[in-house]
């Protein structure tokens, strides 16, 4: 027999601050058990996929620092990737090798971010500061290779813009060598503290059929125990060549495919990306780093689709080229909007406190959901 | 029951020592925190690398009126004109706009430049009252646009500037890796 009371709408934005950016939630709650979480994307629409058809090929790439700030390498390598496909353009293997180390650096500071905000969502300030300050570090490498720090607009079709610069490789070496112990001490600060492990264990519990049937990538999918990564099942770029796991959930605090379990598959992943990191910068070989693409790119007439794992899963680049210098629609599919989509489901019945513990642990980022 | 109930608490008082004893190393390391902007040892701009993405500027000496920044720009925040005199049948800029609020800084402009003249500064406190003030306007009159010398007799007083131009041209990697690459292995 349960008991029941009025049913009560709540609204829990757009500005409030576990919801990583501009979100709303029209929540039905009866007293403090969800019935319902509608969440209200759109607030943060910025029309990218269209002004793509404005500004042209080369002109497209710093918008594409904006579909996802906290890894916008991996926009830019996507959208690279794309006009390359279109335009039979080869990069040179430096050139990858460049983007590879850009991207994985990225991924560590935007899980970082995630795995930070996870312990200030639930409450815990400290591990949010000792993950801002490795993320910091980061930025800073970023910025002396690209000159920015969060908006990075590092690649151009046919490679990258800036090559490494001096002496940067041994300071990218020297962070990791600095990086690898900070993550045993993160996890002894925070992962494995009991109470953290009893707010995520358990709640947000996601089966792997619908993981499936949602549309979830990245994290989040390798969270229910499913091993499905881009670079290694798709490869691209030059990925192939380095020596990685795809760290999958194991359900070991709890139930299969709970917040826990995406909350350890972003650790462990930031300790793979350091071993790629290491292999990358220890093989990089000589050369150029930019191939020669005309200032008038024009594509032939076609379309392509290309894949990248970003940090937040697979991110698909849609390109459609009538063979004018600018792109006739473009699309982006990102892992956010799908999580969002989930939302919902997963609320039912779940506490009004442990909803901000679902959407950090799905780590959804707000620009990326509505572009 | 009991005994897992008491469990947990052990459990959570261990790990909470664990998680301080994390917080409480840190006394005794260097702090990382940045006072800023009244507590740093130095101007924060000095700190910032050479390539660091900050305001625009032109060293108009050596811009030589190609307007390849002006096509470059995706949101169209710079605005050139350029004239040719026509006794001398040189080149004359007349105007040389770039509106900072609407600029980006995304580097896209100082890419193509030939000399380096357009570059960005680490200077990146840039807020003000009103939105005119920051259109940044480089010509306050006419002035005749640069034209690499094919002598030895550069003008003494640009080959500084010139350098510096070229410094920043050569930080950006070339199509096919034309010069050399910036670091051994
Ligand atoms: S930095 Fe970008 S937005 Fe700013 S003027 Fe240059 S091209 Fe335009
Ligand atoms: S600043 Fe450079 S790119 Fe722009 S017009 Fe002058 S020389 Fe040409």
């Amino acid at each position: 027999m349960s008991l029941r009371t009025e049913e009560m709408t709540l609204n829990m934005g757009p500005q409030h601050p576990s919801t990583h950016g501009v979100l709303r939630f029209v929540i039905k709650a009866d007293g403090e058990v969800m019935r319902e979480a509608i969440p209200d994307v759109g607030y943060l629409h910025r029309s990218i996929e269209k002004i793509a058809e404005k500004v042209g090929y080369h002109g497209f790439m710093p918008y594409t620092d904006r579909v996802d700030y906290v890894c916008a390498m991996f926009t830019n390598q996507g959208w690279g990737m794309a006009c390359e496909r279109l335009g039979g353009i080869e990069v040179p293997k430096r050139g990858e090798y460049c983007r590879v180390i850009a991207a994985e650096f990225n991924r560590i500071a935007s899980h970082l971010l995630s795995v930070g905000t996870m312990g200030m969502d639930i409450g815990a300030m400290t591990p949010f500061t000792h993950a801002i300050r490795e993320r910091e570090m980061i930025n800073d490498l970023i910025e002396e290779l690209c000159g920015a720090r969060l908006t990075f607009n590092y690649m151009r079709i046919g490679g990258v813009a800036w090559d490494l610069p001096p002496g940067w490789r041994e300071k990218a070496l020297a962070y990791l060598d600095h990086f690898d112990p900070i993550w045993e001490e993160y996890n002894a600060l925070i992962s494995y503290n009991k109470i953290y492990v009893e707010r995520l264990a358990n709640v947000g519990v996601i089966n792997l059929q619908d993981a499936i049937d949602y549309n979830l990538v990245g994290p989040n999918l390798r969270g229910c125990g499913f091993k499905w990564d881009i670079r290694k099942d798709i490869p691209y770029s030059v990925y192939p060549e380095f020596d990685f796991e795809v760290p999958v959930g194991t359900g070991e605090f709890g139930t299969l495919g709970d917040a826990m379990d995406r909350y350890m598959v972003r650790i462990r992943e930031m300790r793979e990306s350091s071993k790629i990191l290491r292999q990358a910068l220890k093989q990089i070989p000589d050369g150029p780093v930019l191939a020669k693409v005309p200032r008038n790119f024009k594509p032939k007439a076609g379309e392509c689709q290309v894949r990248v794992e970003s940090a937040r899963g697979d991110m698909g680049w849609y390109v459609v080229s009538d063979g004018s210098a600018y792109p006739w629609r473009v699309h982006v599919r990102t892992g956010s909007f799908a999580a969002m989509g989930m939302i919902n489901k997963l609320s039912r019945g779940l506490m009004i406190a442990d909803l901000v513990t679902l959407i950090a642990s799905l780590d959804v980022i707000a620009p990326e959901i509505d572009r | 029951m009991a005994n897992s109930y008491f469990g947990n608490i052990k459990d959570a008082v261990t790990t909470i020592f664990e998680g301080l004893a994390v917080t409480a190393s840190h006394l005794i390391r260097k702090p990382y925190t940045v006072q800023y902007p009244d507590r740093v040892p130095v101007r924060v701009q000095d700190t910032l690398p050479f390539r660091y993405r900050g305001i625009l500027e032109v060293d108009l000496d050596i811009c030589t009126g190609c307007l390849a920044c002006e096509r470059a720009c995706p949101i169209d925040c710079i605005v050139i004109v350029v004239e040719k005199d026509k006794q001398t049948r040189q080149m004359l800029i007349s105007q040389f706009d770039i509106d900072i609020a609407k600029c980006m800084y995304c580097g896209l402009c100082s890419e193509p430049c030939p000399t380096g003249a357009i570059h960005h500064t680490t200077e990146f406190e840039g807020a003000d009252f009103s939105l005119e003030s920051m259109i940044r306007r480089f010509v306050p009159e006419p002035i005749y646009a640069y034209k690499p010398s094919k002598g030895p007799e550069t003008d003494p007083r640009i080959i500084p500037i010139l350098n510096r131009g070229m410094r920043y041209v050569n930080e950006f990697a070339q199509p096919g890796g034309e010069k050399p690459a910036a670091e051994e292995a």
